[in-house]
């Protein structure tokens, strides 16, 4: 148990700033984006399995809570796929670039894109979820 | 400064099972990145969870083009994602044993996970027929 307690220690203790802000954040999305694709895998083969319960499990994946845990999921995604790009462009070919100014410059660099893609995304997300669970414009 | 020769020997190393693990964390991620970012966009923004129903899913494994996207998708992400879990949990566990244990456990979920996944994608979607 000392391990796990040195080692959260060393996730949390460590005043790295933004390139250790990248590596944990790159850390939870990877864990829920994983979390969410075992889940995800056994609910659509359901078609195959039970196809009776797959009506029931589409309902629950239409609530609101699963919705706002939707868009979170959207934005592991991209932040995981963005840091990962990151990641393999300095180590394939700017291996000069693991510096700590670099790696700030860089992790806003990918929060910023990371934005341009989750924002209108959840955008778009949200307003199906009020079209759908609150009778908003219209729905 | 004193002068110094300095020789370069070239050593070639053979790769171990976390060597190509990496490898395949890199080549199945440059994969992923179009793969997984087009399947979020359509489903979750572009169609959305709402206009989804069995029928959909019927439609869409209808075509076999999706279901080799699908199947692409589910062969690199699952694979990719657990053994992304297998370093993270490297991290937290220094026991050799322990590393071992918790690694078969990691391929047995996966290997369940998979086939699961693969049962469905080559079956399809099982319909009453006939269908109205």
């Amino acid at each position: 148990m000392s391990t796990l307690k040195t080692t959260l220690t060393g996730y949390t203790g460590y005043r790295g700033r933004e390139g250790h802000y990248a590596f944990l954040l790159h850390r939870l999305t990877g864990l829920g984006t994983v979390l969410f694709l075992a889940i995800h895998v056994v609910d659509i083969a359901l078609v195959y399995i039970y196809p009776e319960g797959f009506g029931d499990v589409l309902k629950l994946y239409q609530s609101t809570l699963f919705g706002i845990g939707e868009i979170g999921l959207v934005f592991c995604v991209f932040f995981h796929g963005i840091n990962g790009l990151r990641i393999a462009y300095f180590d394939m070919f700017k291996p000069g670039g693991w510096e700590i100014a670099k790696q700030r410059n860089s992790t806003r660099i990918t929060l910023i894109g990371t934005l341009i893609l989750w924002l209108p995304a959840t955008f778009f997300m949200l307003r199906n979820i009020l079209i759908h669970n609150f009778g908003l414009f219209g729905g | 400064m004193a002068a110094t020769t300095e020789t370069v020997r070239r050593v070639k190393i053979r790769p171990n099972y976390d060597h190509v693990a990496w490898k395949w964390m890199r080549y199945s991620a440059l994969l992923l990145i179009p793969l997984v970012w087009f399947h979020v966009i359509l489903q979750d923004v572009i169609v959305g969870v709402h206009a989804m129903d069995l029928n959909y899913v019927a439609e869409r494994w209808a075509n076999i083009g999706w279901r080799i996207y699908d199947a692409a998708l589910l062969g690199f992400a699952m694979a990719h994602g657990i053994n992304g879990v297998r370093q993270v949990a490297n991290d937290f566990i220094k026991g050799e044993r322990a590393r071992v244990v918790v690694s078969w456990l990691l391929f047995i979920f996966w290997l369940v996970i998979t086939g699961i996944g693969a049962v469905a994608l080559v079956a399809g979607v099982r319909q009453n027929f006939p269908l109205n």
